[in-house]
């Protein structure tokens, strides 16, 4: 049945399709939706469990927990929470918690401008936490993506034992649009754990060999787990190249833009090129450089000072050019000159 | 003397961490006989600890056991609780961790009262680290970040977990052993978030630089200090060792839901006509069916309709289907319910 959906419904309701039973949250502009909505939804169904936590470090460690306990979890949180989460995070990727992460992402730092879009937490989300680990990140463009990519994201949870990253963003979040989510067929990935209360298993941020033993002064067990973990995700990751790319005959210069701004952008098809990463990390070294190399130039169009960009030069290896939609500014026209003045400055 | 709780501990691990003569080894070892005790294994019970020497406990325990970061032992076992209600939950952590970088987690997760124990090793410094203040030393204490001695007042645990009811507090001593194994027991028992304070002694770190020897002198020190007090009380004062608990009555049973989730199967479906249906509303003991799509779901678990015919517009023992189209949630709501049987088919 088509209706009205908006984006945070449409990620609850994947949620849901992907089998998840377990919602902790803080309310935070723009993804306190999904929180009412995990409200309702736990009266509703004696399965659901939900908790409001007293902050975001609360809610992120529960979502982890409750994970190992043997529910599909999930949580959901903008820039500032997701900062708080960090810790949780680092956490649930060494102890192997399969889990969703949803981080809506408005303008900041601190508290910014809490109602307008943004896509500035990407660097956040990639190495937030401490030391090195390897996220997968996800960033629909519509409502409906919205519903089938939290599928994928909590599928890519289990097979990468960890948690996953949904991005989206504050214009995404409230964006209505007309969807029949029965017809999205996503096959969710049962649960690849066995849950607590099966075995004398030690779940330890210390890093630790095979056999659950702590080791704090052996380099090569922590490289061989490190290693370990490395391959599992880039394995996962693998599984979803997911972009978009619309070719435009004659055109000499690629827009490279995900999100709110590749919306945007569709207004100049006629024009240039366009790429759309769906998978935003770990990046998408291959697909990029193939896809590039074509070009004569590349213009990335994101809504931070250049954090995609300088991912995209560092897969591409050369320089790009870029424009950075600040402040929740995303109005077509103000894109178009400022793509004209860096072509014009490059010599295009 | 039984020494079956030495299954419930990883005895191949040992030696452990922890310095000779510290009180941790004494609260991981009386846990363990009392859970021995009560039949409490691996296959019922999780663990969760903190950071901090006493967080280490959870890698000794042979249970399934979650080693958080720093502070979050109490989130992540209501978490656990939440999801496992078949699953005791116990924690086993130390004061800076629970009470100082966790305070905030101590304030709330008492608050909502999950059915959860929790074991502080109190001693009143953070050992891990060197031997720094924590939240619990006493005023005038000297340690490496307060070398003229700890200029606040130190927190109480016992006045600030026993602020409101329903609460279970018990404070204890690792020298106190009859006592101390008494509070465990009890505290296992309670229904409800339970809090055993045990004051235990960290003699390399702290010990020393109050001028003890031994970790026996501390131990004395603490027999000095406090004093057992029989039976219930409502709050416990400083020096007194025992058990303040309220509200076993008027407290509200920690939320039992169910564990398993509901099972679908379409296999034999009985076949209902639409005038039978209707008298499946929840009158007379029997269950809510309404029909979604020409199958009839049991809609008996859901809250909103509980004891009532009617859950705002849609009517028990009805066909439901175009009630969809007004509804502000999708279908996936109806189709989690239980399948009770199909509609029978007109003609």
């Amino acid at each position: 049945m088509k209706r009205l959906v908006s984006g945070n419904e449409a990620i609850f309701l994947g949620a849901v399709r992907a089998g998840a039973h377990y919602f902790a949250g803080y309310p935070i502009s723009p993804t306190s939706e999904i929180l009412q909505q995990a409200a309702l939804y736990a009266e509703e169904e004696p399965g659901f469990r939900f908790l409001q936590a007293e902050d975001e470090i609360a809610a992120a460690i529960a979502t982890i927990s409750a994970s190992l306990a043997g529910a599909k979890s999930f949580t959901a949180t903008s820039g500032p929470g997701f900062s708080l989460m960090q810790e949780a995070i680092g956490w649930g990727h060494v102890i192997e918690a399969p889990c969703v992460f949803v981080n809506s992402m408005r303008v900041g730092p601190s508290t910014g401008m809490p109602t307008q879009p943004a896509q500035s937490d990407l660097l956040q989300i990639k190495a937030g936490s401490a030391g090195d680990y390897y996220p997968i990140a996800f960033y629909p463009n519509s409502v409906k993506e919205s519903f089938d990519l939290t599928v994928t994201a909590f599928n890519a949870a289990e097979q990468s034992l960890s948690p996953v990253i949904l991005l989206t963003d504050a214009f995404l979040s409230h964006l209505f649009e007309i969807v029949d989510l029965e017809e999205i067929r996503v096959e969710a990935i049962p649960r690849s754990k066995e849950p607590l209360g099966k075995g004398t298993r030690l779940f330890t941020g210390i890093s630790h060999d095979k056999m659950g033993n702590t080791r704090t002064s052996h380099p090569e067990t922590y490289r061989e787990w490190l290693g370990e973990i490395k391959d599992r995700h880039q394995q996962a990751a693998e599984k979803y190249p997911l972009y978009e790319y619309l070719p435009c005959s004659g055109s000499e210069t690629l827009l490279i833009a995900f999100g709110i701004t590749s919306r945007v952008l569709l207004s100049l098809k006629d024009r240039f090129s366009l790429f759309r990463p769906i998978r935003i990390f770990p990046i998408l070294e291959k697909e990029l450089k193939e896809m590039t190399r074509s070009y004569r130039h590349v213009l990335v169009v994101e809504g931070s000072d250049g954090q995609y960009a300088g991912w995209v030069e560092w897969a591409i290896g050369r320089r790009v050019l870029k424009v950075s939609c600040l402040g929740g500014g995303f109005k077509l026209q103000w894109i178009r000159s400022q793509i004209e003045e860096q072509l014009k400055g490059a010599g295009g | 003397m039984d020494h079956s709780y030495k299954e419930l501990l990883k005895m191949k691990r040992f030696p452990h961490t922890w310095c000779p003569g510290c009180g941790i080894g004494a609260v991981m070892k009386n846990v363990a006989m009392v859970l021995a005790e009560l039949g409490w294994n691996y296959q019922n019970t999780a663990v969760v600890s903190g950071i901090g020497c006493s967080g280490r406990m959870a890698g000794y325990m042979n249970f399934d056991a979650l080693h958080t970061p720093h502070g979050r032992p109490l989130t992540s076992a209501e978490a656990i609780k939440t999801v496992r209600p078949d699953l005791h939950v116990i924690v086993l952590s130390g004061d800076g961790d629970l009470a100082s970088i966790g305070g905030n987690h101590l304030l709330h997760t008492s608050r909502r009262n999950p059915d959860i124990t929790v074991f502080c090793n109190d001693n009143e410094i953070y050992g891990l680290t060197g031997g720094q203040a924590g939240p619990t030393t006493p005023r005038g204490t000297k340690t490496i970040t307060s070398p003229r001695g700890e200029s606040y007042l130190p927190l109480h645990l016992g006045r600030l977990l026993t602020g409101q009811a329903p609460y279970f507090y018990a404070r204890t001593s690792v020298y106190h052993l009859n006592h101390f194994k008494d509070c465990i027991r009890e505290a296992l028992h309670w229904k409800g978030f339970s809090f055993v304070d045990i004051i235990s002694d960290c003699i390399e770190l702290n010990g020393r630089r109050l001028g003890f020897k031994t970790a026996h002198q501390m131990f004395k020190w603490f027999n000095e200090r406090f004093h057992v007090v029989e039976g219930v009380r409502e709050y416990l004062k400083e020096d007194e060792l025992g058990i303040a608990r309220m509200g076993i009555e008027e407290a509200p049973k920690p939320e039992e839901k169910p564990a398993a989730i509901p099972d679908v199967s379409g296999a034999d479906l009985k076949c209902f006509t639409l005038e039978e249906l209707q008298s499946y509303d929840g009158t007379g003991g029997k269950p809510i069916y309404i029909v979604y799509k020409g199958m009839v779901y049991d809609l008996s678990s859901s809250r909103l309709f509980q004891g009532e015919k009617r859950m705002r517009c849609h009517v028990a023992g009805k066909d439901l289907t175009k009630d969809m189209d007004i509804a502000p949630h999708g279908e996936d709501l109806v189709l989690k319910f239980p399948l009770a049987g199909k509609l029978m088919q007109a003609g």
